[in-house]
């Protein structure tokens, strides 16, 4: 790229607003090598460009110097969880406004005869309809009538709705109704804020996709009004271009496209710590990764396969096995979150049945240790306990652990246990990865992946502390944990390109003829993203293409991704449909004669913009010892309490080489090396774990 | 062997993780729309006696059916091997539901010992009989229902009997949705059998055995736990049905036992409302589960405290060979008749009735575009009642079904051909009380081919669900057929031709409600004005509230 000769020095920003703090990691590339500064502050409700500003301020980061900002943030998945949107007024079709309640029907918690169902985000008087009806093919059955929009808008004003959603049936397959009641809704009410459900999705199932365009609207004002303020902010103190906004599909996306649809934010967190999770994995030639990310309330894993995150429309809030959730219907990686991190209380329930999660005590009062008034056990204090964190290192020194109420903790879980505090500790150890194990099946073994064949990549404030023993249980290559891997998703944030993921619902038998009309449905999407992409100011030549074809054998609903190279023509079908039951096999155990169909397609266009490029540095000596600061007892629970070395991680260099049982601990996090392991740190300082490989 | 209590949970917790898998696989490779859609199956993991330890996702009423398989191939079988799978789908072989439900079981081997089974139950689509789908409210006769087939081996160490698979699809009237979903059942099956010898490996036999029997012994422990917190006493209902005729329930609780005593029965019937003992105790485990220990899941020692009585030869226990087609409204009738038995002494514990039926509506013909046969196998959805403090949910599914989803009407039109004139709520009165019962359904069907058939059974349809405290009952259950000569109001029909245009128009009950109407905050009142639920009149009337 350009900018890559002309400057001398490029300064790269990434900064992320999370719950409880706003943080910001800079790079600073130049001819003598790449500086990373990070710095951290109180996230600033309401006003949460405020944060941003300050964050940047702390990290004496001048915006005027930088080349390419990076944001992610939970302003939309905050609105969604608190219902802080505005008030929503939808549009669908005749026979079909109470779609949004009716739903999809099921009961998951199905022994609870107090189950309660989701409300809608709009109630229904506010639900309108207008007829109108396209066929599945996409052909009009019955002309569109908006005779009775100037009322139906006059009843939304007077009822105080802020965001219009439009969604009518069969959309995904023609757009022109949609298209016309978006126009007159814009004609009558200028300056609403109004969105109709082709604009976020082209797929079939009008529940998931009306509540995915209702859910847009309903944080469209509040995002909008946050960008816009956020982008002000930075360009009134130098900003030369607005900040790219993360999205849930592993890319960043234009401030001004996030604006419009901003529910494609949802899941931006997790995405970019995954995204960093393959882009890590390509630099260190391991592209199969498990990548697990355990943070203070949760962990979260996805599969990487090939270097390829897997991205999907399958997604849900507040779904769990006692409610049915929201579905949002726009790409997110595919990933499983469980209630399971550092902050997790540990619980015993009526029956004497240990339990760890979901419930976690955050960052107020925080795990026992904190001191700031916790009196529940958390996985952290367990750590503590065990000696698995250095209770005269917590959080980097910044907290002196308050032992005795941890033991304090520890003791009560113990005793409905029946057992010491100790035992409880193991306890809760043993539960939390055993959960975390479970979750990582689901995206593995569950999905016919053998996990012999993945390296487990670590990160956030927790990873590191639990990687091995979940390696060591699931057999997987080795384990990774990146250089300062609590800060890791702000890094992959910094690797992301402009990505943008369609998906559209086609059908198409594979017989002769087949070839020319899917490639047609490729090149319809692939001009319409190219078309977004250079009124934007992308260049055509920046532009790449990845296509996957959504397969089926005939008369299944489930479908099944693969990827298809180049131009699709008849002579290529063999070779898709092959594809495709290889890979229906390897997932499911068995193929099938049947007849294979392409329910629609996904495809990925992504553009690069300014991404980082990372430099090895030259391996020195094997010998560790000038990281080494000491030893301590630690209980690794299932292999016993072992004398382990400790190692300062800021201070181990690439090449450095020692055996388990150890500690590695930093300012962020502590790595648990376990006995039989043996360590190495590669040229980008990233810890490479191998299971059962120490010298005896 | 490790009795360490960290041990035997993270088991529990594996186990459950199994089933669950078990339970995708079978949802993402299943052929039909009931099994991958409306998701009318189950999947479970037994002890090597066939007691049942975990089950997956999916319907509550399926859950205490495959422990009862397993026990009947296991009584059947003395040559039970490593790789074999089992089929069974008569109720007189451990079927228990009807023959459309196949069971494939497989038994799970350690070192040569058999340690566990793991098992799966599906609807399937056609299984041949004298109707299309299988189910005829005109049969009178099992062997008018389908094929049946009593507890045999379908693969035998590994190897597939091709003589028994060619005679279920010869049997079939889609023989290639069969053999996809027998084929989807069996990956199901293997994916759990294979995580179970893991596990045992992995923890030892011993260790893998005696966490599933302490996790049955919990799960006793649980729920005379509650039943030690509920009245005891006897508690009888009788209860006029559609058809006339009357049910009789008597429960009895103490500190040890709930006894459900079903004998005082009619008759079985002559045509297909019946259902196997099997069918009539699972009803029954439903709402005992519910009682007791809603949040954790089921297992063989949650229900040990339960004891039904029946009567042989009554409707609740029908003899071999009576047709059981539509078992399972006779089924949600013994469901519901325990519920309401018990409602007004442990209200807290159970709301207001909800529509309480299957609605199980089956539409055939051939699809326009493509000129394929179609056929809709679905439940429907329904409201359900109030209780103190709430009013009930709008259309979910009846309490057989949980983890169910309707078919989207996009769907509904490219797979089947039809148009989906209206999906929406149903805003007859009924259900209004201090918190109303949620709303039902309203489906219509637009027929776009000739030759096409409609069979459906509801029930629920004159004798209306229950109200509790002096609300209003809910609305009842019914369908509508509009042709152009007239319209046609039903509740139970078997092969009604439709032609083209013609309209099925699907009505779902709302919920009953809960307390005196009168006593409904006025704002609660206004707002069911506003979103169309209630004329102003009917407040008045109803509620005492408006002008």
């Amino acid at each position: 790229m350009k900018r890559k000769i002309e400057m001398v020095k490029t300064v790269r920003v990434a900064t992320d607003v999370g719950g409880t703090f706003t943080d910001l990691v800079a790079f600073e590339s130049g001819p003598d090598g790449m500086r990373i500064t990070t710095a951290k502050t109180d996230t600033t409700p309401p006003d949460f460009e405020q944060g941003v500003l300050n964050v940047l301020a702390k990290g004496n980061v001048d915006p005027a110097g930088v080349d390419f900002l990076a944001h992610g943030t939970t302003v939309v998945i905050n609105a969604l969880t608190e219902r802080k949107g505005v008030k929503v007024g939808l549009i669908t079709t005749e026979g079909f406004r109470d779609t949004l309640e009716i739903a999809r029907g099921n009961r998951p918690d199905f022994f609870n005869l107090h189950y309660i169902k989701p409300t809608p985000f709009v109630p229904r008087f506010l639900r309108a309809e207008v007829p109108g009806r396209m066929t599945y093919k996409g052909q009009e059955r019955a002309a569109l009538d908006l005779s009775g929009l100037p009322a139906i808008l006059d009843g939304f004003l007077n009822e105080g709705v802020e965001a219009v959603a439009i969604s009518l049936l069969h959309s995904y397959a023609n757009t022109s109704h949609e298209e016309a009641v978006l126009a007159e809704v814009r004609r009558l009410w200028p300056g609403v804020s109004a969105v109709a459900s082709h604009q976020i999705t082209r797929e079939w199932r009008e529940y998931e996709r009306s509540n995915t365009t209702v859910l847009s609207a309903f944080v469209q004002p509040v995002a909008a009004r946050y960008l816009g303020k956020l982008d002000e902010g930075l360009k009134n103190r130098g900003l030369r271009q607005s900040p790219y906004i993360m999205q849930s599909n592993c890319g960043v996306d234009s401030l001004a496209a996030a604006s419009a649809v901003p529910i494609t934010m949802v899941e931006s967190g997790p995405a970019s710590g995954f995204w960093g999770a393959a882009e890590l994995g390509k630099l260190i030639n391991e592209p199969n990764i498990l990548a697990l990310d355990i943070g203070g309330t949760t962990a979260k894993c996805s599969l990487i396969e090939g270097g390829e995150v897997r991205i999907m429309t399958d997604y849900w809030i507040e779904r769990s096995r006692k409610s049915a959730g929201y579905p949002i219907m726009v790409p997110v990686v595919d990933m499983v979150e469980i209630g399971n991190g550092g902050g997790s209380i540990a619980w015993v329930d009526d029956f004497g049945k240990l339990h760890v999660g979901p419930q976690s005590a955050g960052a107020v009062p925080g795990p026992a240790a904190y001191g700031k008034g916790g009196t529940e056990s958390t996985t952290t204090d367990a750590n503590l306990l065990l000696g698995r964190i250095n209770r005269d290192y917590f959080c980097g020194g910044e907290v002196t652990a308050d032992m005795a109420a941890t033991e304090a903790a520890l003791t009560a879980v113990g005793d409905k246990l029946g057992v010491d505090m100790r035992e409880a500790a193991q306890g809760i150890i043993r539960i939390a990865n055993n959960n975390m194990v479970n979750a990582l099946k689901l995206v593995s073994l569950n999905r016919g992946f053998d996990t012999r064949d993945f390296t487990l990549l670590a990160f956030g404030g927790g990873g590191g502390m639990h990687a091995v023993a979940l390696g060591q249980e699931l057999q997987v290559k080795k384990v990774v944990v990146p250089a300062a891997a609590s800060v890791f998703s702000a890094w992959g944030m910094m690797m992301s390109d402009l990505r943008r993921d369609f998906f559209v619902t086609k059908l198409a038998n594979m017989d002769t003829g087949a070839g020319v009309r899917i490639e047609e449905v490729f090149a319809s999407a692939e001009a319409q993203a190219r078309k977004t992409f250079t009124a934007e100011g992308v260049a055509q030549s920046q532009l790449s293409f990845m296509r996957y074809g959504k397969f089926r054998y005939q008369n299944q609903e489930h479908t099944t991704e693969v990827l298809i190279e180049g131009e699709i023509t008849d002579a290529k079908l063999d070779k898709i449909v092959e594809d495709f039951h290889t890979t229906y096999e390897r997932e499911y155990t068995y193929r099938l004669e049947a007849p294979v169909e392409m329910v629609g397609i996904h495809l990925v266009a992504r553009a690069e913009v300014g991404k980082l490029t990372m430099t090895p540095a030259p391996l020195g000596d094997a010998d560790a010892s000038p990281a080494h600061k000491g030893t301590r007892d630690v209980d690794y629970a299932l292999e016993g309490t072992h004398n382990a070395n400790i190692f300062q991680g800021e201070k181990l260099a690439p090449g450095m080489e020692f055996d388990g049982p150890a500690i590695i601990e930093d300012s962020g996090a502590t790595i648990v090396i376990h006995p039989d392991n043996r360590v190495s740190v590669d040229a980008f300082q990233n810890i490479h774990i191998e299971i059962g490989s120490a010298d005896k | 062997m490790s009795n360490d209590p960290i041990t035997l949970e993270i088991i529990q917790n594996s186990l459950q993780a199994t089933a669950d898998e078990m339970f995708a696989a079978m949802r993402k490779t299943a052929m039909s729309s009931i099994i991958y859609e409306v998701l009318d199956m189950g999947t479970g993991i037994t002890d090597a006696k066939g007691r049942i330890a975990s089950s997956g996702a999916g319907i509550p009423a399926f859950i205490g059916v495959l422990d009862k398989s397993v026990q009947a191939i296991i009584a059947k079988h003395d040559d039970i091997r490593a790789g074999d799978v089992f089929i069974t789908n008569d109720p007189w072989y451990g079927g228990v539901t009807h023959l459309n439900d196949l069971v494939l079981a497989m038994p799970v081997f350690l070192d040569g010992h058999l340690i566990a089974w793991t098992a799966n139950i599906a609807h399937n689509s056609d299984v041949g009989g004298m109707a299309p789908g299988s189910l005829s409210g005109e049969a009178t006769e099992i062997f008018q229902e389908g094929l049946r087939l009593p507890a045999v081996k379908i693969i035998k160490e590994g190897e597939t009997d091709q003589a028994v698979m060619d005679i279920i699809t010869c049997n079939s009237r889609m023989p290639d949705f069969l053999l996809g979903d027998v084929w989807a059942a069996i990956a199901s099956v293997r994916i759990g059998a294979r995580r179970l010898e893991d596990m045992a490996k992995k923890y030892g036999t011993a260790t893998f055995v005696h966490a599933m029997s302490s996790f049955m012994d919990f799960g006793e422990e649980t729920a005379k736990a509650e039943l030690a917190r509920m009245p005891h006493g006897s508690f009888e209902l009788s209860e006029e049905q559609d058809d006339g005729r009357v049910y009789h329930v008597k429960v009895t609780i103490n500190a040890d036992e709930f006894i459900v005593d079903l004998r005082n029965n009619p008759d079985q019937d002559v045509g297909p409302t019946n259902t196997s003992r099997d069918g009539a105790v699972v009803c029954c485990q439903m709402v005992f589960k519910s009682l007791t220990d809603p949040d954790t899941p089921a297992n063989d020692g949650s229900f040990r405290p339960l004891k039904v009585l029946t009567r042989e030869g009554s409707v609740f226990h029908a003899q071999e060979p009576a047709a059981i087609g539509f078992y399972f409204e006779t089924e949600v009738r013994v469901y519901d008749l325990v519920w309401r038995c018990l409602a007004p002494h442990i209200a807290e514990r159970l709301p207001a009735g909800h529509f309480s039926s299957i609605c199980g509506t089956f539409l055939g013909g051939i699809h326009p575009d493509t000129g394929r046969q179609y056929t809709i196998i679905e439940p429907q959805l329904g409201g359900w009642g109030a209780w103190e403090g709430r009013d009930g949910n709008p259309c979910i599914f009846s309490g057989f079904h949980g983890e169910t989803f309707n078919t989207p009407a996009e769907i509904s039109e490219a797979r089947n051909g039809l148009y989906v004139d209206r999906m929406e709520l149903n805003t007859e009165p009924g259900g209004e009380g201090q918190f109303n019962g949620g709303r039902g359904l309203v489906l219509e069907y637009r027929i776009r081919t000739e030759s096409g058939f409609l069979t459906a059974a509801y029930t629920r349809s004159k004798i209306k669900p229950w109200a509790l405290e002096g609300a209003e009952e809910g609305s009842g259950n019914y369908f509508e057929v509009i042709k152009p000569e007239g319209t046609e109001r039903h509740s139970f029909v078997t092969g009604l031709s439709l032609t083209t245009n013609d309209v099925v128009r699907v009505v779902s009950s709302c919920g009953a409600g809960y307390g005196d109407p009168k006593k409904r905050d006025p704002e609660a009142v206004l707002l069911d004005i506003k979103n169309g639920f209630l004329s102003k009149e009917k407040a008045r009337l109803i509620h005492g509230i408006g002008g």
